[in-house]
């Protein structure tokens, strides 16, 4: 064939795999664990007869390579391959060692990293504190060198000072999710370089001290990796790494397909029996740390009635729309914290099915008769006009409400959700929450407490069970206040929870590779088969 | 007007057409909903965050400065920086650009090598099966839109029968033309290039061959039933000497023109196949940076797209005021 004729056409796959170890700690989530080192990963065994070349294909490719400048998904996952932080997360989500070997919580709140012996950049200069504090510091304080879309992430950091291979990092107050934190953020440069080369220079070249090394990027096109033999946790299985982007998913389907490429990104739930139904590839979903819900303003009305809100809760056949609509790839949700997330509370049952109750609950809250909209996002989520209108079909169906969809493109509806002032904000829309520290606060605070930047409600008791976990220490007692909070947040009704969205994966059938709860991926972990 | 002060004009129109597109991209943004801050700024960041972050970008800055201010450094050849990706425009523009004019060139090549002697076919053995045949093929290449051409062409050629490549661009007409300077294996180099560039072409430059087809068609038509053509026969010369030579001769100015300007039609054109084949050209950068509202990368595009035809344009309207004097004097 002519694209095998070729010397560049062909992604070649063969040999034999090591194991591949995925190095899981398992963690509760919870702070001030010790530091455990993790797998250290194998060397797999030998004997390969031709390259391991691996092949990633995403919706969308890179907006530059600086680790710092970026908070999309992305272009995590592409620069995530040459940068890491301190510490990082198993699959699951649980916290496991990065640059950090031990990590603990100091006397006055601070929390300390231990770095491990040894850790070089990819240009083989030595790791040290003073690059680890320069590059929080370049993240929170915006006079280091850029304004950071990352400085949300680490919180409230004071300051950051090194001792002998170690880093102190001080809070303004106590931040009970600090580990949490610099697990899922926080990628570490070195000063020097980083100082000696201008914006356009870091954001098409990289130094760091991830599992690959850049060896070719074409911006908008791709990027080629190399495996950094001098890895800490051991040079990755695959010999070169390619990571490429088609915003149409069709397209990404048919390069698995025709085996250009082993791992396509948001295989859309039509697409999955073609997958499976070919002998070349599958398909592998794992639940992502992603909730869908439909926001309702608790300051107008008829949202401002919390029976009319639990109403819509009853009207919405949530499980429903997972199976006739996303194909089964979603799970159901009663709360805004995950399963598996710091706070979860598993004693809460979604609200069921129930239109009959839904027109009583409307009749008593005395707004029998209103016309509402819901607006949605386009293609920002997995399918989400279709549940946006499945879900207004079905509070449009109940005989004293009426309900339409208005689609809107997401920048604009970002522009409307994110409104400084509430009263800008749209009364009734879907909306996608990723929680990449899976913790319970991320997602109740931004989104539910009353100075949340996306919030749509206000209630005393609710911000004050979140200050308390914002406050609290002992992780157990923080553990039953957030779930206490999920319980309010529950019976207060401010969204209709509708369901945790799947991350799905069309893999080839010549690897083999776990897709991790994060939606970060890992081509360190892929074997051939 | 001499045709020195034709073509001054011309150029100088251009230029205000160039000025044009700047103006209009350039206002678009202001009443398109949406901000680029949303592309950069996570969801929850703080109003601290997403104003720090707007005046970084120049975003905090009243109208009229931030436009005088874009011209001010487009005149110098300053496209500005990208909102999303932190680098040079410039830069990403004419990264990409290479990629489009190939597949551009590409297309044009697919469709004159088609169109042409599917014209003259059809013209010269008119109201015969072989004509329908050509007008039907132009017919469906003009009615068929190029994105489900391109989706039916990979589904076929690329995932069922394996012959080419579904999407990318693996290597690029330079890698060719190296592997012989550098003794590297041309065939393998060329057929590489060829399993990627050959599908995106033919979806391209499919409309285009239409057009050429049917054109060529009315002009050979045209042609074979003026004097000169009755004066050739009856002078006793070979059929073919009189279609080929004389008839198709006359019959390919119009058609040139019309190449020309197609030319530039195709670099803008293609977004959407771009988008399909995900061939990383001018139009994928142009919809990444409407998604992204990444103003300054689509300025920039848009600015080397319109120029592109501008200046297309222009060489066609110099060139036929060149060949007819008649078009300086009007």
């Amino acid at each position: 064939m002519l694209k095998y004729a070729g010397t560049a056409g062909a992604v070649g796959l063969a040999g034999c795999a090591g194991d591949g170890s995925d190095g899981s700690d398992g963690s509760d989530g919870s702070d001030g664990m010790d530091g455990d080192d993790g797998s250290d990963g194998s060397d797999g065994d030998d004997g390969m007869d031709e390259a391991f070349e691996l092949g990633v294909t995403m919706g969308q490719m890179d907006s530059g390579l600086d680790p710092q400048d970026h908070a999309e998904t992305n272009t995590e996952i592409i620069v995530g391959q040459l940068y890491e932080g301190l510490l990082d997360r198993d699959k699951q989500g649980g916290i496991i060692a990065g640059l950090a070997d031990e990590w603990e919580r100091t006397d006055d709140g601070s929390v300390r990293f231990m770095l491990r012996d040894g850790l070089t950049f990819h240009n083989g200069d030595e790791v040290t504190p003073e690059d680890v504090r320069f590059s929080i510091r370049r993240i929170v304080f915006e006079d280091v060198g850029i304004v950071s879309p990352q400085s949300n992430d680490l919180g409230s950091v004071s300051e950051v000072t090194t001792g002998d291979g170690q880093v102190t990092v001080s809070f303004e107050g106590f931040n009970p999710i600090a580990f949490q934190l610099f697990a899922t953020n926080g990628p570490i440069m070195q000063q020097s370089w980083v100082e000696e080369n201008g914006g356009d220079y870091i954001n098409r070249n990289a130094n760091g001290t991830g599992p690959f090394r850049l060896t070719n990027y074409e911006s908008g096109n791709q990027v080629v990796y190399e495996p950094n033999e001098e890895y800490w946790d051991g040079a990755p299985e695959v010999d070169e790494l390619t990571m490429s982007a088609s915003s149409e998913s069709s397209t990404r389907v048919n390069q698995l397909l025709a085996e250009e490429t082993d791992i396509v990104t948001n295989v859309p739930p039509n697409e999955v029996s073609r997958v499976n139904g070919s002998d070349v590839a599958t398909i592998n979903s794992v639940p992502s740390a992603r909730i869908i819900f439909l926001q309702m303003r608790y300051d107008v009305e008829p949202f401002s009635s919390q029976q009319f809100r639990q109403a819509m809760n009853h009207a919405v056949d949530v499980e429903s729309i997972i199976e006739n609509v996303l194909n089964g790839f979603g799970n159901l949700t009663a709360q805004p914290t995950l399963d598996g997330h710091v706070g979860y509370n598993p004693d809460i049952d979604p609200y069921p099915y129930d239109p009959e109750e839904a027109e009583r609950l409307v009749e008593e809250s005395g707004h029998a008769g209103v016309e509402i909209t819901l607006e949605t996002p386009i293609g920002r989520y997995l399918r989400d006009v279709e549940i946006a209108q499945a879900a207004a079909s079905q509070i449009d169906s109940l005989s004293n409400v009426s309900c339409e969809v208005e689609q809107r493109e997401f920048s604009a509806l970002v522009q409307d959700v994110t409104a400084p002032n509430i009263e800008d904000r749209p009364h009734f829309n879907l909306l996608g929450w990723g929680n990449g520290e899976f913790d319970g606060s991320q997602t109740l605070t931004p989104l539910l407490s009353s100075e949340g930047a996306l919030t749509v409600l206000k209630n005393d008791e609710l911000d004050g069970l979140l200050t308390d976990a914002e406050a609290t220490e002992d992780p157990d007692e923080r553990v039953d206040i957030l779930q206490e909070a999920n319980q309010l947040a529950h019976d207060l009704a401010p969204w209709v929870f509708m369901h945790q969205q799947f991350s799905v994966y069309g893999v080839s059938s010549d690897i083999s590779w776990e897709p991790r709860a994060d939606e970060f991926i890992d081509p360190d972990t892929a074997t051939q088969q | 007007m001499s045709f020195g002060r034709f073509a001054l004009k011309r150029s100088l129109q251009g230029i205000g057409v160039v000025w044009g597109v700047v103006t209009v991209v350039f206002a678009l943004r202001f009443v398109t909903p949406g901000s680029p801050i949303n592309a950069v700024a996570p969801l929850d960041a703080t109003q601290e965050t997403r104003q720090a972050i707007a005046a970084e970008l120049g975003l905090n800055q009243p109208l009229y400065v931030q436009y005088g201010q874009y011209v001010f450094e487009l005149l110098q050849g300053d496209m500005g920086r990208s909102y999303i990706r932190g680098q040079e425009v410039t830069t990403l523009v004419f990264e990409r650009l290479p990629a489009t004019i190939e597949l551009a060139l590409a297309a044009s090549v697919v469709a004159i090598v088609l169109a042409i002697p599917l014209g003259v076919i059809s013209a010269t053995r008119r109201n015969e099966p072989v004509d329908y045949g050509a007008t039907l093929v132009s017919l469906g290449g003009i009615s068929t839109p190029n994105f489900w051409l391109g989706i039916m062409l990979i589904l076929i050629f690329a995932v069922e029968f394996n012959i080419f490549n579904t999407s990318g661009r693996g290597v690029d007409v330079g890698d060719v033309a190296m592997s012989v300077i550098n003794a590297e294996p041309f065939v393998g180099t060329l057929l590489t290039w060829l399993a990627y560039i050959t599908l995106p072409a033919i979806a391209l430059g499919t409309y285009f061959m239409a057009l050429i087809t049917r054109l060529t068609r009315s002009g050979m038509l045209d042609e074979l039933s003026k004097g000169y053509v009755q004066a050739a026969r009856a002078k006793g010369l070979p059929r073919t000497l009189i279609r080929y030579k004389h008839a198709l001769r006359n019959t390919l100015i119009p058609v040139i023109t019309v190449l020309g300007l197609q030319l530039g039609t195709l670099i803008g054109g293609a977004v959407i196949t771009e988008a399909v084949f995900s061939w990383p050209g001018l139009g994928t950068l142009v919809i990444e940076s409407i998604n992204q509202r990444d103003w300054p990368a689509l300025q920039g595009s848009l600015i080397v797209i319109g120029t592109s035809f501008v200046l297309v344009n222009i060489l066609v309207d110099v060139v036929y005021a060149y060949l007819d004097p008649e078009v300086v004097t009007d």
